[in-house]
């Protein structure tokens, strides 16, 4: 059995993909904040609801029972795609672009924090499972 | 947890690719700044003209990263100063200087500093989260 059947272990993964991505997003803010042009891009916040409503009718996967057969698309990807930002003028500069560093440093703690939130239910999660296989009166 | 790891290390690459560009334009602010009084060699011609760093996104590691993609120079007016002696004054006397401005060269010194910091900002947190992850190794 993988981990990954289980819905609370599935629902960790995602949010751990969600932030890894958004961390990959703001790097590329942050790299070009001296760009001409360039618009920050940020992803919809990831939704426990969203995630619930994928879990419970997800659409069924595709087998791969043939080596010609193609993986069917990533369905978090596409619910994670990154989306440019519509910023104020008084933040944009006159070569066009509207990153402001401040703000993704922010951003950036902020999906770090809640990375290491994750990181610690998916340990705790884990946990369970130990404790769950191990035999009685070895405690 | 493959996407995770692949993220972290994109983001880690998209800040270096934005050091680089940022060192780049630390080297062109130099030249600017050593060159803030290089005259003509020829009388009456021009004198050094200030250059100024142009930024675009490019494809590094799955990412949007940042490069310089030219130099381009700054077409504003060069200052003139009445110095007949001045062996590049032209025929009336006049000596054209490099339209170089010490305080721009500063202001844009501290916005490259910046923007240097915020991206080692970057990699130090994308760093921490990979390490979080293999974490979960240690128990």
């Amino acid at each position: 059995m993988d981990l990954a059947d289980i819905p609370l272990f599935a629902m960790i993964r995602g949010k751990l993909g969600y932030l890894s991505e958004r961390q990959k997003v703001i790097a590329e803010n942050v790299a070009n904040a001296n760009t001409p042009g360039y618009k920050p891009r940020d992803l919809k916040p990831f939704s426990f609801q969203a995630q619930m409503q994928a879990q419970a009718s997800g659409p069924s996967a595709l087998a791969v029972t043939q080596p010609g057969h193609m993986a069917p698309p990533a369905l978090a990807h596409a619910a994670t795609a990154a989306k440019p930002v519509v910023s104020k003028d008084s933040e944009t500069t006159l070569d066009g672009n509207s990153v402001v560093l401040e703000e993704e440093m922010l951003k950036m703690g902020q999906a770090r924090a809640d990375y290491d939130a994750a990181i610690g239910f998916y340990q705790k999660s884990l946990d369970l499972i130990r404790l769950a296989a191990r035999a009685p009166g070895h405690g | 947890m493959a996407d995770v790891r692949f993220n972290a290390e994109t983001a880690q690459a998209i800040a270096a690719s934005a050091l680089r560009a940022q060192q780049g334009r630390m080297r062109i602010i130099a030249e600017n700044l050593a060159n803030a009084n290089s005259t003509s060699k020829t009388k009456g011609g021009e004198p050094y003209r200030r250059q100024e760093p142009v930024f675009e996104p490019t494809p590094v590691a799955g990412g949007m990263g940042v490069r310089m993609a030219r130099a381009q120079p700054d077409s504003s007016a060069f200052k003139t100063q009445y110095d007949p002696g001045n062996p590049s004054a032209d025929a009336s006397g006049y000596v054209k200087l490099p339209n170089v401005d010490p305080l721009i060269e500063a202001l844009d010194m501290r916005d490259a500093q910046r923007a240097y910091e915020a991206n080692l900002n970057v990699i130090d947190t994308a760093r921490t989260m990979q390490m979080r992850t293999l974490d979960l190794l240690k128990k």
